[in-house]
């Protein structure tokens, strides 16, 4: 072992607290990572032009709304970015209508305790396709989309229609671009990583299609693999009992992603807990936890 | 131009075997010698990520990038575990009498050993320690 080669008592941050940006900052050094507060506490025109960046136009065309001003037909606003002054934190939205029900793009990046970047949230909803109340209750409470409480009925209909856990509708199939965008953001930013908390099994395995590596969680995904083969602990939870666990979902990925929101991990001492994944800006990692999988 | 391979596996001591392997797969042409030093280098600076780098946690991954050049072998190894401070190994004294010698510090000495050079930084996007082999020219033995 290494034993003299000593573990760091404090991570390094990634940005130096450097306070506002200015022109002199700008011209000093152009692999200056900032932060997402030093954009916040610019004038809202100036954010607003940085934070075009964050939508694909196309995304934003394909539901009639002007790429420019954000607005739909009737003039109505259909994007809205949330980027206080002072707040480390910013989320963009975008719906088809004014309706907030239709939203079909939600994104949140935030300043970590590192000065590094966290995608907090990432939403791509076809505001077309049916939608399933699995992210409130009967009575209305929230269900932080199924991790603190179930609507089990509206989860039934999701898994019925093809969603995965955690899903509200259908996805608009445009992570790819989105995901693009996000890095082609994050480089303008000087930042050269990224990281995430994947709200489920089927988001893990989308995002490492997406280039993701593990922070925390490898292990665990590998052990998932393994306890779904043939005979394996977590096949054998899959025995009918429930919608959730039917023999044949072991084969995909929404399947696998059912039975553990379910609650099967525990078959194997674990939990869908702190996995934590990151994403160099440009590099694909190449992790495949589930070799050949259908999704 | 160098020819470039990556793969990447969670960090645990299973994960040794596919390094080797892969070691093995892309290094057709260096001699046995030197593809027996890149493996005992790799095994020694992944078991240290290991049990350091992601002691306490489910492990992550680590991201084994080769570039094949022409003149020499390197290879980054990249995890986002705990990131660790290299200057602060002294060399362990290999001609001690071995009951005088301390334990450990002898994983680092046989990286140092086994190749050219060694670096490590931890970036933003991952601690990399980068290792570099010189390929040594051919013999000019018999040649007059």
């Amino acid at each position: 072992m290494l034993k003299y080669f000593r573990v760091k008592s404090q991570p390094e941050k990634v940005v130096p607290d450097l306070g506002m940006i200015s022109l002199s900052l700008l011209e000093r050094d152009a692999a200056l990572p900032f932060t997402i507060r030093q954009l916040n506490n610019l004038p809202e025109n100036i954010k607003r032009r940085l934070y075009r960046g964050l939508i694909p136009p196309a995304l934003l065309t394909r539901f009639g709304i002007d790429p420019i001003q954000w607005t739909g037909a009737n003039k109505a606003p259909l994007v809205f970015v949330n980027a206080e002054a002072q707040s480390e934190k910013v989320l963009v939205t975008a719906r088809s209508s004014p309706d907030p029900d239709d939203e079909f793009f939600a994104l949140e990046l935030a300043d970590n305790s590192l000065n590094g970047i966290e995608l907090n949230l990432i939403v791509l909803n076809d505001p077309t396709q049916p939608r399933f109340s699995i992210d409130r209750t009967d009575d209305g409470q929230p269900t932080m989309f199924g991790t603190l409480r179930r609507n089990l009925k509206a989860e039934e209909d999701a898994k019925q229609a093809g969603l995965a856990p955690g899903q509200i509708r259908a996805g608009l199939n445009t992570s790819k671009i989105v995901f693009e965008h996000i890095e082609t953001f994050l480089s303008t930013l000087g930042h050269r990583a990224y990281f995430l908390e994947p709200l489920t099994y089927a988001s893990a395995w989308v995002f490492e299609r997406r280039g993701f590596a593990y922070v925390r969680g490898h292990k665990l995904m590998d052990d998932i693999q393994r306890g779904f083969q043939p005979g394996g602990a977590l096949s054998q939870c899959l025995d009918d009992g429930s919608t959730f666990r039917k023999p044949d979902q072991a084969d995909t990925v929404r399947g696998r992603a059912w039975a553990i929101h379910d609650g099967i991990l525990d078959t194997i001492d674990a939990r869908w807990d702190k996995i934590r994944m990151v994403k160099q800006i440009g590099r694909h990692a190449g992790v495949e936890t589930f070799p050949q999988a259908r999704y | 131009m160098a020819e470039t391979f990556r793969i990447t596996r969670a960090a645990y001591l299973e994960s040794l075997g596919d390094f080797r392997k892969f070691l093995k797969e892309h290094c057709k042409d260096v001699n046995a010698e030197t593809l027996y030093d890149l493996q005992l280098a790799v095994d020694e600076a992944c078991t240290n990520v290991i049990t350091h780098g992601y002691a306490d946690m489910d492990p992550g991954s680590i991201i084994l990038d080769l570039e094949l050049d022409s003149d020499s072998i390197s290879i980054t190894l990249t995890d986002f575990g705990r990131a660790f401070e290299p200057g602060a190994a002294p060399t362990p004294d290999v001609d001690a009498p071995i009951e005088e010698r301390e334990l450990g510090g002898f994983g680092l000495f046989f990286i140092q050993q086994s190749v050219d050079q060694m670096d490590y930084k931890a970036t933003e996007d991952g601690n990399k320690m980068i290792l570099r082999k010189l390929l040594k020219p051919p013999s000019s033995a018999g040649l007059h």
